[in-house]
């Protein structure tokens, strides 16, 4: 076979090697693990085999690349917990790891390779099929041997060969720029083996520890020169500078300093210089895989790329590989759609996918976009939910952005079918983290039918960045630009307005939001210090909270009580002008930070320069410190510390006070929601006459039954018909109310409700419905003998039927026996019950029940009024029942305020609800609820309120 | 001081320092320079044992104080206060000692087993004790000292 570009082959073996490396070990743990698997792991394998599947397919190495595709299948089946991974399994892993190993040492003869005796025992895991334990174990064996003897002569010429091809492909572009003839073929590679450094512009020293680099790197000669020209002129500057200081020259010392500052701007841009690469290393192999895969997928696609030449770090080129891999073949994948599909739509039936790289503020911003279908955020949140990643709830309060974010959680997947290409809900959360190690970010912008855009950010560099220093505690601290929003300054007499304690969190308020606020001493426990200007000291600084009120309450929690307020610091600066908290030095500095999850406020005592900081690690006595991403030296030679700012919030505990100001929002939406949903009636809609819809709550609704006209039975005025070898009593709505009488049809309903522990059957016609509402009830304007109310449903009028009342009624006997309350007989005390629910219809409900049946009621609109209520008529009040949601105390918090308190904590408590689900339940019981019942059952209720009256009395 | 030559035993050369009122040495050879910098920047939250970091020609140095890392009790930086940076894995380390004492010339014969009742954090640090004419000098393992432990002292 033929592999037309060394370079890219030579990447790929590298890279597979170094995944392969990873995965025996990951393995082994697995294996080790067992049944309790460990996500994280079997997932980094997965993408292991995932990457080394997908490079081997834009390269035409089938035989890999079905041998990785059927390990990742089983790997695939472990993640989704489908499978327990156990040793056998794990063994033909292991031996299908070799293989490919041996295969990838091997590459220009790996599609000879003979893969079944791997491929059946894998395939066979998958369908899960018993294995044949003995069959895979001989067999893989003498193949390895095989390859092994042969291995090290051709993994020779596959890595010699390629460096001086790949040095002269490098270099055309710049050729063409400067004239310096190319350097001879054993040179191009200057070996930067970790220098030690010597000078503060030795930036190579600090790359991040997680990409692992190469030990050498190739260096345009013409940039060595440079570099040589640069330190020539730097040794002629130090010599001036001796000179200069011996002499004891201040006017020439000064020009002396500004010529060694200007070289070494120079050398550290030369040396940074070394360390960039272009795009177009990584971006040269796209058109091959564009390719490929359109010709797989049968679509015909046009690859334009942009910016070839712009340059980004060494560590960041190779970094950015596969997530930009797989980016494209999404694109292909799921972006551009079939052709006939496209002339379905008027789009010409070329897909065209643009790659582009270009500066942009200092960070290069690298753009996949395609003119496909785009991405539906309707559906991405669909597909979310049904998969369990979000809730209904979640969904349905996203943004459209947010919604098309979602492909960036793990297991999300939107291909239907998992194919070779992509949508195994990998590529995306591969993407992001990969990105996020890099201080890269992602923004994607799509829309339905005319395409997608993925955009990434990403810093020129990592070794030296931009950094704002700040003070506290008398230490300098940096805080890199990437993650600084704004700089705020409350002054002095703003900061008791502005800054407000919510618990024992300090928020400021922002453009009408509240940003969270961390003190930095607090967090890292150093000193609280505060910078007095005037005596340019540090002083400790003693201050409980930032807005210092001196015992009185947040007005967040007394809105009214603003005036009072305001005079009393007009008093206060009468009496103590000399109060620090009324100077300048109380001001309040806060670097607004923003981390990819959530934004906060650092306070900290003084604001200096922003500087560039080359960043230097942290010896591993320090590794613990998790606040700081690293330590720089400053112009005077002392060190700074960088903070990381994620860190710092995780440590403030900021990620469980939730943040962003979305957050909050988003809370409060799910809360309301949850408050709506629990609030909600269900109810069962039906009709009498085909003008007129009524509702019953649904849950007093024992059956329905479709009956015959000629089946009902009118015997002695009232009407009856048989049922379960008894006879039901039967009722309609028109009995008592100004209604429509029932329709004149042969085919009625039966609505069959218990009251009173005998069936009723109420007389309906069709259609019936249920619905859960959360409107109101109107229990006023339509209110008459069987009605109770009325509500809006679906832009109907509906009247809600009490057929407690009909029945009462038509048959007063069957109560007859009803054991009512005797007031009289017993004391001579009229009871009385409190009653809160913050529904007026409700309510008025529930005190008709009471009242009707000789109670006093006094009601309460909320759990606080209802609790000062009790507070007012504690001698008279026997019962309280209770609404459960309602706003500003409910009911398991007015249940626990009655209970903690000893002169109360007697009362019996009903809470009536409309949802008895088993945690509320529950929950009510821990309070201390003693009953609890379903709004509307009138029967239930009151004869557990007699039940608890009569012990009383 | 004593410089009494063994003709079978190999010597070695010991600086000796204070720590506290307590005379250590440790092998010359591990010691790449010392200095009396003692503009250290705080590391909030690092432990306890480290006063610092400091600025050497270009390279971080940790500075760790060998008095409490010993469970000696702080050592203050005076003007006789040394930091000793040593060669650690990847990175310099510096120790401050209370002051510096000679060099000396040991016999690696002659060097006794830490007594057995130098227990708790010391003898764990320790790896022997020299003899000299008048004083006794613990012998500092300083892999051991600057090994990480799970747990801070």
């Amino acid at each position: 076979m033929q592999i037309e570009d060394d370079e890219i082959l030579q990447g790929f073996i590298e890279e597979s090697l170094e995944h392969l490396a990873d995965i025996e070990t990951d393995l082994l743990a697995i294996e080790k693990a067992g049944a309790n698997i460990d996500e994280n792991l079997v997932n980094k394998v997965f993408r292991a085999a995932h990457s080394i599947k997908g490079g081997a397919g834009f390269m035409g190495l089938t035989v890999i690349q079905e041998l990785s595709h059927a390990m990742e299948n089983i790997l695939g089946m472990i993640r989704s917990r489908k499978l327990v991974p156990n040793p056998e399994i794990v063994n033909i892993l292991l031996q299908g790891s070799d293989k490919l190993e041996a295969m990838i040492n091997n590459i220009h003869s790996s599609n000879d390779e003979d893969i079944t005796e791997h491929l059946i025992p894998l395939n066979a895991i998958a369908e899960g099929t018993a294995l044949q334990p003995t069959a895979p174990k001989p067999a893989p064996e003498p193949v390895i041997e095989e390859a092994a003897p042969e291995e090290p002569a051709v993994a020779e010429d596959v890595i010699q060969e390629p460096a001086p091809q790949a040095a002269e492909v490098q270099d055309i572009p710049e050729e063409q720029a400067a004239p310096t003839p190319i350097v001879p073929k054993p040179e191009p590679i200057v070996p930067l083996t970790s220098p030690t450094p010597t000078s503060t512009a030795a930036a190579t020293t600090s790359q991040p520890p997680q990409v692992k680099a190469d030990t050498s790197l190739r260096v345009h000669v013409s940039l060595l020169d440079s570099l040589m020209t640069l330190a020539g002129e730097l040794v002629l500057s130090r010599n001036q500078l001796l000179q200069t200081i011996g002499s004891n020259d201040l006017r020439n010392a000064e020009a002396v300093g500004q010529r060694i500052d200007l070289i070494t701007s120079e050398l550290q841009e030369a040396i940074m210089l070394t360390r960039m690469q272009p795009i177009g290393n990584v971006f040269s192999k796209f058109p091959r895989v564009v390719r490929d895969l359109s010709k797989q997928l049968n679509k015909t696609i046009e690859l334009t790329i942009v910016g070839n030449e712009v340059e980004l770090d060494k560590t960041i080129i190779e970094s950015i590989n596969d997530p930009l891999t797989h980016l494209v073949r999404n694109s292909v994948d799921h972006g551009v759609e079939m052709p006939a599909d496209r002339k379905r739509v008027g789009k010409p039936e070329k897909g065209i996918i643009i790659l582009k790289a270009y500066h942009e503020a200092g960070q290069v911003v690298i753009q996949i976009s395609d003119d496909g279908k785009g991405l539906d955020g309707e559906a991405l949140a669909a597909s979310a939910v049904s998969k369990g990643l979000i809730s209904t709830e979640q969904a349905q309060i996203m943004s459209d952005k947010e919604k098309i974010n979602l492909i960036f959680l793990p297991g999300f997947s939107m291909a239907k079918k998992v194919t070779d290409v992509s949508g195994r809900g990998v590529g995306m959360d591969v993407v992001k983290t990969n990105l996020d190690k890099l201080g890269g970010q992602v923004e994607i912008v799509s829309e339905v039918g005319h395409g997608t855009t993925i955009s990434i950010k990403l810093p020129l560099t990592l070794a030296i960045i931009p950094c704002q220093i700040i003070t506290t505690s008398g230490e300098r601290y940096a805080i890199p630009q990437v993650n600084l929003e704004e700089l705020l300054r409350i002054p002095a007499n703003q900061v008791q307005k502005r800054v407000e304690k919510v618990g024992n969190a300090e928020v400021v308020r922002l453009r009408g939001n509240l940003l969270p606020l961390i003190r930095l001493a607090d967090v890292i426990e150093a000193e609280r210090t505060y910078w007095d200007s005037a005596e340019a000291a540090h002083k400790p600084d003693k201050r409980g909270s930032i807005a210092d009120r001196r015992g009185k309450t947040s007005p967040l929690f007394h809105a009214n009580n603003e005036p009072q307020e305001e005079e009393n610091i007009t008093n206060r600066n009468k009496r103590d002008l000399s109060d620090r908290r009324y100077t300048a030095s109380s001001a309040l500095n806060i670097v607004v930070v923003s981390t990819s999850s959530m934004k906060y406020g650092l306070v900290v005592d003084r604001l200096q320069d922003s500087e560039e900081i080359v960043i230097k690690p942290l010896g591993r006595h320090l590794q613990q410190c998790k606040g700081y991403a690293g330590a720089t030296i400053m112009g005077d030679g002392r060190i700074a510390l960088i903070l990381d700012v994620s860190n710092l919030a995780q440590m403030a505990h900021l990620t469980s006070i939730d943040g962003t100001d979305r957050a909050n929002e988003v809370a409060m939406a799910a809360a309301e929601l949850m408050r709506a949903q629990k609030d909600k009636q269900a109810l069962l809609i039906f009709r009498s006459s085909e003008q007129e819809q009524f509702a019953v709550p649904l849950n007093q609704v024992e059956r329905i039954e479709k009956i015959k006209r000629s089946e009902i039975e009118d015997m002695g005025g009232k009407r009856v018909m048989q049922y379960r070898g008894g006879s039901l009593a039967l009722i309609s709505v028109d009995n008592i109310s100004a209604v429509h009488p029932l329709a004149d049809q042969d085919d009625l309903l039966v609505i069959v409700f218990n009251i009173s522990s005998k069936p009723v059957g109420l007389l309906a016609i069709g259609p019936i419905d249920a619905v859960e509402i959360t409107t109101e009830i109107d229990g006023v304007t339509l209110k008459q003998p069987g009605i109770m109310g009325s509500i809006i449903i679906d832009g109907h009028t509906t009247m809600l039927v009490d057929v407690f009342e009909i029945v009462q009624t038509l048959y007063p006997d069957w109560f007859a026996e009803k054991p009512v309350f005797e007031i009289e007989k017993n004391s001579g005390v009229v009871p009385t019950i409190l009653i809160a629910e913050d529904s007026n219809f409700f309510r008025n409900q529930v005190k008709g029940y009471m009242t009707e049946s000789g109670y006093k009621v006094i009601e309460g609109a909320d759990g606080a009024i209802a609790w000062d209520l009790l507070q007012k008529h504690a001698d008279e009040i026997s019962l309280v029942v209770t609404d459960i949601e309602m706003p500003n105390m409910n009911g398991f918090e007015l249940t626990e305020t009655i209970r903690k308190n000893p002169k109360y904590n007697k009362i019996p408590i009903i809470a009536l609800t409309t949802l008895a689900a088993d945690e509320d339940i529950a929950m009510g019981k821990a309070v201390g609820i003693d009953e609890y019942h379903i709004k509307l059952d009138k029967e239930k209720l009151m004869t557990c309120v007699h039940d608890y009256m009569k012990r009383l009395f | 001081m004593n410089e009494t030559k063994s003709s079978t035993n190999i010597l070695v050369e010991l600086a000796t320092f204070y720590i506290g009122d307590a005379l250590c040495g440790m092998d010359i050879l591990k010691i790449q320079e010392i200095n009396k910098l003692m503009d250290m920047t705080k590391v909030p939250q690092a432990p306890s044992y480290v006063i610092g970091i400091l600025n050497l020609r270009g390279q971080i140095v940790t500075i760790i104080d060998l008095g409490k890392k010993l469970g000696l009790g702080a050592t203050d930086a005076t003007l006789s206060s040394r930091n000793i940076i040593v060669n650690s894995p990847g990175e310099h380390v510096g120790l401050l000692v209370t002051r510096l004492s000679d060099v000396i010339s040991a016999d690696t014969g002659k060097i006794e087993r830490a007594p057995a009742n130098m227990g708790g954090i010391q003898g764990e640090f320790f790896s022997g004790v020299y003899k000299t004419e008048d004083r006794l000098i613990g012998i500092l393992d300083i892999n051991k000292v600057l090994r990480l432990e799970d747990q801070g002292h």
